[in-house]
């Protein structure tokens, strides 16, 4: 069983996941149509577009993420948490290492381990906010938990597989099989918002930076 | 008195020596039951478990190089072997220019013989036991 998880299924995740996003991007693109979007899209809008990615991806370095300061935060550590450890552990470089001969640099285990917790207080703001706050409540359907839930498996797991809880074999191929379920999910729901926050980005951000003031106001980033 | 006292000597030398020579054997090969290479250092894990003996029985291990192997000038060495010597004498902690760092070359040794026989763990927490 692990040799199968960690072997043909993680090329066959691997595959959907890369494959599914680039249908997705294209697709979104291809469904662009300046007429009905009302959105000026031209090379002039380039630097507008870039503008919006970038600020976007500073925390507090858009008015949509300064006027929701606690949100901010929250994602922003939530994000960081969940691209840095997988991508930085010691563990997941090694056995990179030993496949293809790759490793980058890393992090501690017990960096990880803290990491890690920092993240399920993340998770947990998140679910909370969705409770409480009634603009998001009101927006909020199962679903919404349901995606938290796979973002949040591989980590819950891994937890548990680290500090060797119940059968560690089973738990490990558990793991394994969460983060391969993470990455065949993102194309086909909402975590698609991997590539497609740069595409509605470039996209609202060509039009701002073209069309209402963008060139002549006083660059605010919304 | 001075007969006694001397007798009393000899018994505790002979004692102790047979102390010794009992406890002994604790320090030799045969209860090798982890990999605790003090090259590392500071390690991630706790050290991998191996039990020398056990293990070789299981495997059916007879000779010492299947594991201690020698190279000399890039080619193993098939009747001789290395036992005796440190790993981290050829394989440094952080690489040489024709061997594998230490710690890949522990990996490499131990998963490729258990993936080949389909025998023997692979993963992460089954060697590092905590």
């Amino acid at each position: 069983m692990y040799e199968f998880v960690s072997g043909p299924l993680v090329w066959i995740s691997f595959g959907i996941f890369f494959i599914g996003l680039l249908v997705r991007v294209i697709s979104y693109i291809k469904g662009l149509d300046w007429q009905k979007d009302r959105v000026a899209y031209s090379a002039a809008g380039i630097p507008g577009a870039a503008k919006s990615i970038v600020y976007w991806l500073i925390p507090f370095g858009s008015q949509g993420w300064k006027n929701n300061p606690f949100f901010t935060i929250g994602t922003f550590i939530f994000h960081i948490c969940l691209l840095g450890v997988p991508i930085f552990l010691l563990a997941h470089n090694i056995l990179l290492d030993e496949s293809w001969g790759i490793s980058w640099w890393t992090i501690s285990d017990s960096t990880a381990d803290w990491i890690t917790l920092i993240f399920f207080v993340a998770v947990i703001f998140l679910v909370i906010r969705r409770i409480v706050n009634p603009n998001v409540r009101l927006l909020t359907t199962g679903y919404d938990y349901l995606i938290l839930a796979i973002a949040a498996a591989p980590f819950i797991t891994g937890y548990m597989a680290y500090h060797q809880w119940m059968d560690y074999k089973t738990i490990l191929i558990i793991h394994i099989l969460c983060g391969e379920l993470m990455l065949i999910a993102i194309p086909f729901t909402k975590l698609s918002h991997f590539v497609l926050f740069f595409c509605s980005r470039a996209q609202l951000g060509m039009d701002y930076g073209i069309k209402r003031g963008g060139r002549y106001g006083r660059g605010i980033c919304w | 008195m001075r007969k006694r006292a001397v007798a009393l000597y000899a018994g505790m030398g002979v004692l102790i020596s047979i102390l010794t020579f009992m406890l002994m054997p604790a320090y030799s090969q045969e209860d090798i039951v982890n990999l605790a290479d003090s090259a590392f250092g500071d390690r991630e894990r706790p050290a991998a478990v191996f039990a020398h003996e056990e293990h070789n029985e299981k495997a059916e291990i007879e000779e010492c190089n299947v594991c201690h192997h020698l190279y000399r000038g890039g080619n193993k060495v098939d009747d001789e072997s290395s036992e005796g010597t440190n790993c981290s004498a050829c394989h440094y902690v952080e690489g040489g220019d024709t061997t594998r760092p230490l710690m890949k070359a522990y990996h490499e040794l131990c998963k490729s013989c258990h993936q080949e026989n389909k025998a023997g763990p692979v993963t992460c927490g089954e060697c590092h036991r905590k």
